[in-house]
């Protein structure tokens, strides 16, 4: 029996109302992919030992409930570490290329010609500018998962826990949302994608004739939901998963550094606000004997703005140029800086702090962005914190030391690091390498290291072109 | 119990320029009393004078060598004396100056190009973002405070330190009268001075300035010429790295002073130099003052009030007000950390520097060897990741999270928002903490004189001032704002702050206060100039 009968749609938005058997698709999607990471979190477990993440819509543990949000900064972690402040609030009101952000997808051109935002906290904007006076008129902002589009638009669609999923949504319906929140000039054929986007490793990240979630009216002429790569449901799933692993380090200790354990079980990306939180938080409730699931309905939520310090040049309230547009209170999935019309002037004219509003990537540093864990502790803390024992580290993250700006992303334990690179952490014993290999490990940095790792892809993007042997599902890592 | 030499791969930390950077900045100053002087310097002939009064005034200010060595002789007679305060101390003043960027740019117009918008702003233009009340009438309010509000703003501020206050008074005033002679107007005078009757606490009760972050640099070529004593046993690595007393985060010194490597995303590795520009900005560093009056009496029988009606619940019978105030604060009034004693206060714990600072939150924290042989034998503090001991609202547990994630992600981003404090207590003791304000002799004029350093105000005491303490989701939940200093400025709130805490069975009590019991009343953004600035730029 089940903590709960079904899983409820992101914000309990009601979208799917009126769609015959969507609600239920939804239901067994999501609980499909909680019952996929259980199963690869038990391939990591001993016999006896416990699967601490659970699929709340098949169990439920009993005992006390501690419900955690846990929560982080909206604006790129990434963006800031690589660039600086200034110039990262330049970089994130840009669109990149798809080609920019992983090797598999440099040798399509159609890669070349499909932008995604360096928007990878989970939340995602579009600044609209008046074209004469380049003043922002309004900045959107959502953190509505890409699946939700899928289902809602429906389709059989292949998602990132590579299974096939069909769901028997309304093209009507997404183009009327989309006229209704983005722009009422949205065509039908606007949503579709007239191409396959293929990757080079024969994946297809959309299919002709599918819900483009790369649409213009998704990316450059607008947001209606978030389409980065690494901004998946099911990599927020994957990511709880995977963080009730417990680590330990070459000496046998637990590893709890937040940064050292998302390098160690690489799942995500360790230059975030978002994935190393996640990680460590759940992490340290499976450390505390918890079974760990995510709350209901599983989503990725806008907690609340920061309007601390904020002025407008009339006598108005601050509050009314901020709209919540989708989702309920403490779950909003869309948010929206407009001044009302009846007021004369302009996003731009607003100061937070004394500083006029100049990027959208200020408005985001003031946005907490959240999912929601919830800890279940009963009669088993003790045997769970006894029997679990943590395992050895997959991977390791490097640096360079020269320039130490940020962790690259985890490389397989097995691997060669990049050239110039050496291990992240290393004098920390972190990756259970044996002792005497960091010494060989350091050597490697004046020699020669494989000529691939020169093929890295560049900021934003966050894969090497070294094969991982771990299916890319259950990472943020493709 | 491995096989890793002990010093292999130690990080190289960078030498420091002692005779240049103040020693208010490094190692901070730390005595026992304080005299803040505000000048404001305005036309064009009192600027001249003033500029040749900072020729010689330079060869007075206190720089980080002379400071670090005077800390030095103390820690010394401390071991000696085997005190936290020694008797035989010999008298030593401290001076140290600052400048506003309205300050600094009529000196050289350079300075206009220092890249702080804080610091060009000011904290009067930035109160609002900090939270403060925004409402005319409230004490607050910008236009009311005492010092650097709405045509109070200063042009520097000078601090005098020491160990007798007559010897501070006596170097207070000379330079006072000095620069009066000169034309310059003393706008502001305030003293500072720990309690006499219990040092080191603030006016609350509460042990001040037990956590302060570890300066990761050398004073000389030396390779063990630490500005930070190391006391762990180095076979103990890596812990032996991280830390200077156990649980006092060693941080690259680039976080308080410019010029210097700053944090990366590895601790032991040192990340980007912060900026120096203009170039003779190099081991400068900013200084925040806040005035902060503390209305003790209002604090306490909130205090009083709320555990009483806490303790008819379920699960938090035992609730006193002292607990309750300990949960919120994260240390009892020792300074005894509530994860390691969460039942009552432990004085000798709480005294005990080599273990008041050795906890973790998200995890179980252990012993560790020490140098001198010393060994931890205090109850150690077990995980506590939900907040259930020390709630995640605690003051303590906002502004340093130790091996918890916070949302702005792993360990670097509590290392580059530490701030390191070196303010005093302003005002006498109020006797009775819970008397009306009729009783109060001070008519409840005492409280803080904040002071902390930094290489960046924005990352660091704004970011810790509006984005964790007075943010009730951030850097966790289940958490709330802080409830001791934090300040509720979002709208339609009414400036309340909340929090939870937890009872013996995991319940939760949603607590609100609309109390406010720290004020501010005053402060400033300052830059703290090397002395070769103040010889060869400033006074030029």
């Amino acid at each position: 029996m089940g903590l709960l009968e079904r899983f409820d749609t992101p914000a309990h938005m009601p979208d799917f109302i009126g769609l015959p058997g969507l609600l239920d698709q939804w239901h067994r999607a999501v609980s499909n992919w909680f019952d996929s990471m259980v199963k690869a979190q038990e391939s990591k477990l001993k016999s006896g030992e416990v699967v601490q993440f659970f699929n709340p819509t098949k169990f439920d543990p009993g005992g006390a409930v501690i419900e955690q949000a846990i929560t982080w900064n909206a604006f790129p972690k990434e963006l800031l570490r690589r660039y600086g402040r200034q110039q990262a609030l330049r970089e994130a009101d840009t669109l990149y290329p798809l080609s920019r952000y992983a090797a598999r997808y440099q040798q399509n051109p159609v890669f070349e010609r499909t932008p995604f935002r360096p928007h990878n906290e989970y939340c995602e904007w579009h600044v609209t500018r008046d074209p004469e006076t380049n003043k922002i008129k309004k900045v959107a902002f959502s953190s509505e998962p890409p699946e939700y589009w899928k289902a809602l638009h429906g389709g059989t669609y292949k998602l990132d826990d590579d299974q096939e999923y069909t769901f028997t949504g309304s093209p009507e319906r997404v183009l009327e949302l989309y006229r209704k929140h983005v722009s009422p000039n949205v065509q039908p054929d606007d949503l579709i994608s007239t191409e396959d986007m293929q990757d080079a490793d024969g994946n297809y990240l959309v299919r002709k004739g599918e819900y483009n979630p790369y649409n213009k009216w998704n990316t450059s002429q607008g947001i209606m939901h978030l389409c980065s790569p690494p901004n998946t449901l099911v990599a927020e799933i994957g990511l709880g998963a995977e963080a009730t692993i417990l680590r330990k380090n070459s000496r046998g200790q637990l590893i709890v550094e937040p940064d050292a354990l998302i390098c160690c079980a690489a799942y995500g990306g360790p230059d975030r606000n978002s994935d190393p939180t996640i990680g460590a938080a759940v992490n340290a409730l499976a450390r505390y004997g918890a079974f760990v699931t995510l709350g209901n309905p599983v989503g990725l939520y806008i907690d609340h703005i920061d309007l601390a310090g904020w002025s407008v040049p009339d006598k108005g309230e601050v509050s009314d140029c901020v709209k919540f547009t989708r989702g309920s209170s403490g779950m909003v999935e869309r948010l929206e800086v407009e001044v009302p019309a009846s007021r004369d002037f302009t996003v731009s004219d607003i100061k937070i702090g004394g500083i006029p509003i100049m990027y959208g990537g200020q408005i985001a540093e003031c946005i907490t962005v959240k999912l929601v864990g919830v800890a279940h502790v009963n009669e088993l803390q003790n045997k769970i914190k006894e029997t679990n024992k943590p395992k050895e580290c997959e991977a390791r993250c490097c640096i360079d030391a020269n320039h130490a700006l940020v962790l690259e992303r985890p490389v397989r334990k097995n691997l060669p690091l990049p050239l110039g690179k050496q291990t992240a952490f290393l004098n920390q014993g972190a990756y259970g390498l044996p002792d005497g290999e960091p010494d060989a490990e350091l050597k490697e940095l004046d020699g020669s290291l494989s000529a691939k790792t020169s093929a890295m892809a560049e900021p934003p993007g966050e894969e090497s072109s070294e094969k991982t042997t771990k299916p890319r599902i259950y990472s943020r890592i493709p | 119990m491995d096989n890793i030499t002990p010093m292999q791969n130690a990080p190289e930390e960078p030498v420091l320029e002692m005779d240049d950077i103040q020693g208010l900045a490094i190692p901070g100053f730390l005595k026992p009393h304080m005299t803040l002087l505000g000048l404001k310097y305005a036309d064009r002939q009192v600027l001249i004078n003033f500029k040749e009064l900072l020729k010689t005034f330079a060869d007075e200010v206190s720089t980080a060598r002379i400071t670090l060595d005077n800390r030095r002789d103390f820690r010394k007679l401390r071991a000696q004396e085997h005190k936290r305060f020694p008797e035989d101390n010999p008298s030593v003043t401290l001076i140290a100056i600052g400048f506003t960027a309205a300050g600094i740019s009529k000196l050289t117009p350079g300075a206009m190009s220092i890249s702080s918008e804080a610091f060009q702003q000011g904290l009067a233009a930035r109160s609002a973002l900090l939270g403060d009340p925004t409402e005319p009438e409230a004490e607050g309010n910008p236009v009311n405070w005492v010092v650097g509000g709405l045509g109070k703003e200063l042009d520097a501020l000078i601090v005098v330190a020491g160990d007798k206050r007559d010897d501070v008074d006596k170097k207070a005033e000379e330079l006072a009268e000095r620069f009066r002679r000169a034309g310059v107007e003393i706008a502001y005078t305030e003293n500072g001075d720990v309690r006499p009757d219990c040092r080191g606490r603030e006016h609350f009760g509460f042990d001040d300035g037990v956590s302060q972050p570890g300066i990761r640099g050398r004073a000389s070529e030396d390779s063990e010429d630490y500005v930070e004593d190391r006391y762990i046993d180095p076979q103990q690595t890596p812990e032996a790295w991280l830390f200077a007393l156990p649980g006092q985060d060693l941080v690259w010194t680039g976080e308080f002073v410019l010029g210097y490597p700053t944090t990366s995303p590895d601790p032991l590795i040192p990340g980007p130099i912060s900026q120096t520009a203009p170039e003779w900005t190099r081991n400068g560093s900013f200084l925040v003052f806040r005035r902060l009056r503390q209305d003790v009496s209002l604090f306490w029988q909130t205090m009083k009030e709320r555990a009483e009606a806490i303790s008819k619940l379920p699960g938090f019978q035992n609730m006193t007000y002292d607990t309750l105030a300990a949960r919120l604060v994260g240390r009892w009034a020792s300074g005894a950390p509530v994860n390691r004693v969460p039942e009552k206060d432990d004085p000798k714990l709480g005294n005990d520097r080599r273990a008041n600072n050795n906890f973790r939150f998200d995890s179980d924290s252990f012993p560790f060897d020490l140098k001198s042989g010393y060994k931890d034998k205090y109850p150690m503090a077990e995980a506590d990741p939900a907040g259930t001991t020390c709630p995640w609202a605690a003051h303590i547990r906002k502004l340093n999270l130790r091996d918890s994630a916070s949302d702005m992600g792993g360990r670097d981003s509590t290392y580059s928002r530490r701030i390191f404090r070196t303010g005093i207590p302003f005002g006498k003791p109020l006797e009775d903490p819970f008397a009306d304000q009729r009783d109060d002799p001070e008519q409840g004029n005492r409280g803080l004189l904040f002071l902390c350093i930094q290489s960046s105000i924005e990352s660091q005491f704004e970011f810790l001032t509006t984005r964790w303490m007075g943010d009730p989701t951030r850097p966790k939940t289940p958490g709330g704002h802080d409830i001791l200093i934090g300040q509720n400025p979002a709208p339609g709130e009414n400036r309340e702050r909340r929090c939870v805490i937890f009872g013996s069975g995991l319940q939760q009590a949603q607590l609100s206060f609309q109390q406010e019991w720290v004020i501010p009343t005053g402060g400033g953004y300052f830059f703290l100039p090397p002395v070769n600035a103040l010889r060869q730029v400033l006074s030029a």
